[in-house]
């Protein structure tokens, strides 16, 4: 193959530059006065502006509804991923069995994820809602539901919300990791073993391995960054701190509370654990897996 | 093409023709929503049809939170308003900002550009609260207000109770009817402002120490060590636990919404929300927010104004000042004060509004209305008429999330309070750090 050279040795750099500069100004400027704001102390409109040293990580550290913070974000991330991945899974796996009127189901199934988590949150709270929601009336002949106050319900109420719109994504992703399988393999193994649920875990899903640990990271994201619109619209954060994610807790401070040291800190805290749990998952889960 | 070039000479004529009738604008941003929105809009109206020099724009920019939030974004990026709408808990924080040139203080502006509406002419307790610490006023009074109780008539009728309750003693002694005949006894829709900052207004009793944060930079809140306000607290569990107290969430809507659709006998709100009630709900009245007659053994004291000013913000044109100034003077004239107190319900903020409403004998066409100057202009007090402290906005929310748990029983009402003083101690001590 013949050898495509540019003659300038600065044309790249031009061709680079719009991607740089919008990496730049989206990304790294905003990363870098982080960082700033993490370290200093300064009064709402940026005056008086003193070095802090680690003293917006020790206060947001003394906090408890920092740590109540954490606890519901992990709790919440891990609760999603599992539901989301699972009933994503069992829909694709059925649709992809489905013979008539496939691209129907597979519409309906994908249109969801179309749909803005701030709406999302917003239909919720018609569900929600004491006055006229649907699965109030139904949760509270069955328990007395009331999320006002009972931090399982508020959990309830803030997992369903969060998961309707994601179990879409993942549908979309099973199937089309669904049809990449090729069809020879299915064929073989459909000779050797007459058990579908055998089959489907023996063959199919490991198969589905990479598509599975793709959508692990994605779910933990959305639920660590892209629930925020969600639990805005829905519980605020209520009862007391419970239902409160590390990316809400740190909007209150930071737009609500107008302590930008205070946001700052958490938004580094929040960077940290992300990429703790990321390199714990490529490290010891990514191992595991066999791509084709 | 000769078509082109002639739309376009029409459109850059027209461009310059708009241009030349353009007016100096003014942008005026603020945090209400709904109908107290849409009055804001028609005040900017209305000055704009009073003259043709000048222009006011108003910009909702949703709450009172993203009002302030958005403003401060601004003032950062260089592209703030000339006027904005800043709530009570961010008063401490904007009166801070004259020495950094971010205010404009109203007595200063009156001073340079000739506003005809002078200082004394607000009411003095709505006056002291926007003021700095040399009693100079920084904050333009505008939308004031305080915690209001409103009574559902029909149903007070219905399970025969004559006389709204002046006292929580009353309103206990007649909560067990009103659940009975199945309705909801009482609703309020903001435990902060109303059952924590005024209730310390109400019952005369100081919030933090430094003298509410007037005589000393605040270092800590004084709630679990008031003895009276750990009663109101375990009272409220108690009504809580037997139905005489319904707590639906923080949301303020979600607290007024039983009480407009007539499924309960009181609700606690602010006295702007008489606007948007009137002509939902049909039989109502506003009274005084209740107190305890045993803490302060009969007397009544004035609660703190709640509500909004308006801010003037540094960095703009001689010119737009000018028109600022002008604006400022039409919205403390008596007939826009009584027109913007008979709308909403907000208390008439200057003192010829006030005369205006006695000579037209307002208050007996529209007894509503009363309230409001009655509860705020009681005497007696030995508080001062606010509190300055920093990093309120917080504060309250500290306060939120220990009341929930203090309600569903997961901690004691002493620990919920010791919480919460825990909590804006840490955040009064952030505060002070920044000043």
């Amino acid at each position: 193959m013949k050898k495509v050279q540019f003659k300038s040795n600065y044309s790249q750099y031009f061709f680079l530059a719009p991607q740089l500069l919008i990496l730049l100004i989206f990304l790294y400027w905003p990363i870098i006065q982080t960082f700033k704001d993490a370290f200093t102390m300064q009064d709402a409109f940026g005056f008086g502006s003193q070095f802090a040293g680690f003293d917006n990580f020790l206060f947001i550290f003394s906090d408890p509804s920092y740590f109540t913070a954490f606890k519901f974000t992990i709790i919440y991330s891990f609760v999603i991923t599992v539901i989301t991945g699972s009933i994503g899974l069992l829909l694709a796996v059925q649709a992809n069995k489905v013979m008539h009127g496939k691209s129907a189901y597979k519409t309906l199934l994908i249109w969801p994820y179309a749909i803005a988590p701030a709406v999302v949150g917003v239909m919720a709270n018609y569900f929600f809602s004491e006055r006229y929601g649907l699965l109030h009336h139904l949760f509270n002949n069955l328990w007395g539901f009331n999320w006002y106050e009972n931090v399982f319900d508020a959990y309830i109420y803030v997992i369903i919300a969060g998961s309707w719109k994601q179990i879409s994504a993942n549908f979309i992703f099973f199937l089309a990791g669904l049809q990449a399988i090729q069809k020879t393999v299915i064929e073989a193994s459909i000779i050797d073993c007459k058990s579908n649920i055998r089959r489907f875990w023996t063959i199919t899903f490991p198969l589905l391995m990479p598509t599975t640990f793709f959508l692990i990271i994605i779910n933990i994201t959305y639920a660590f960054f892209d629930t925020f619109g969600i639990i805005d619209t829905t519980t605020i954060g209520a009862p007391g701190s419970e239902t409160k994610t590390l990316v809400y807790k740190a909007y209150i401070d930071g737009f609500k509370g107008l302590d930008l040291g205070s946001a700052g800190a958490q938004s580094i805290m929040m960077m940290i654990i992300v990429l703790v749990i990321t390199i714990f998952q490529f490290r010891y889960i990514e191992g595991k897996i066999h791509y084709n | 093409m000769k078509k082109l070039i002639s739309i376009f000479v029409l459109l850059v004529s027209f461009a310059f023709t708009s241009n030349s009738y353009s007016k100096t604008e003014i942008h005026w941003w603020y945090g209400n929503s709904g109908f107290l929105g849409d009055v804001i809009i028609e005040i900017a109206n209305r000055f704009n049809e009073s003259q043709d020099e000048y222009m006011v724009i108003p910009t909702g920019k949703g709450s009172y939170e993203d009002n302030m939030a958005a403003t401060i974004a601004a003032f950062r990026a260089g592209d703030q308003p000339h006027y904005s709408q800043v709530y009570d808990a961010g008063a401490a924080i904007m009166v801070a900002q004259v020495k950094n040139g971010v205010v404009i203080g109203f007595e200063e502006m009156a001073e340079k550009y000739g506003i005809d509406v002078d200082a004394d002419n607000y009411i003095p307790g709505i006056k002291n609260f926007y003021a700095d610490g040399d009693g100079k006023m920084i904050g333009v009074p505008f939308n004031s207000s305080t915690c209001l109780m409103y009574a559902n008539m029909d149903i007070l009728n219905e399970v025969g109770i004559e006389e709204v309750p002046k006292t929580y003693e009353e309103f206990e002694g007649m909560a067990q009817k009103i659940l009975d005949a199945g309705y909801i006894p009482l609703l309020q829709s903001h435990s902060p402002w109303i059952w924590t900052e005024n209730f310390f207004s109400r019952h005369n009793l100081l919030m933090t120490d430094g003298n509410n944060g007037y005589d000393a930079v605040p270092t800590k809140t004084l709630f679990a060590d008031t003895e009276a306000f750990v009663y109101h607290w375990t009272k409220v569990k108690e009504w809580y636990e037997k139905g005489y107290y319904g707590y639906k969430g923080r949301a303020w809507g979600d607290n007024q919404a039983p009480f407009t659709n007539g499924e309960a006998a009181f609700w606690f709100g602010s006295a702007a929300s008489f606007g948007g009630m009137k002509g939902v709900l049909p039989n109502f009245t506003t009274n005084p927010i209740p107190y305890w007659d045993s803490v302060t053994g009969g007397k009544e004291y004035p609660t703190f104004i709640g509500g909004a000013a308006n801010w003037i913000l540094n960095g703009h044109t001689e010119e737009e000042y000018k028109g600022l100034a002008k604006f400022i003077e039409f919205m403390g004239s008596p007939e826009m004060d009584l027109y913007y107190h008979n709308m909403t319900g907000y208390a008439a903020v200057t003192k010829g509004g006030i005369e205006l409403a006695e000579t037209i004998n307002f208050y007996r066409a529209s007894p509503y209305h009363k309230a409001v100057g009655d509860q705020l202009g009681l005497e007696g007090s030995t508080i001062p008429g606010g509190y300055r402290a920093g990093n309120w906005p917080q504060i309250r929310e500290v306060i939120y999330e220990n009341v929930e748990p203090m309600l569903n029983g997961d901690i004691t009402v002493e620990k919920a309070l010791s919480n919460m003083d825990k909590g804006a101690a840490k955040l009064l001590k952030q505060f002070a750090k920044t000043l």
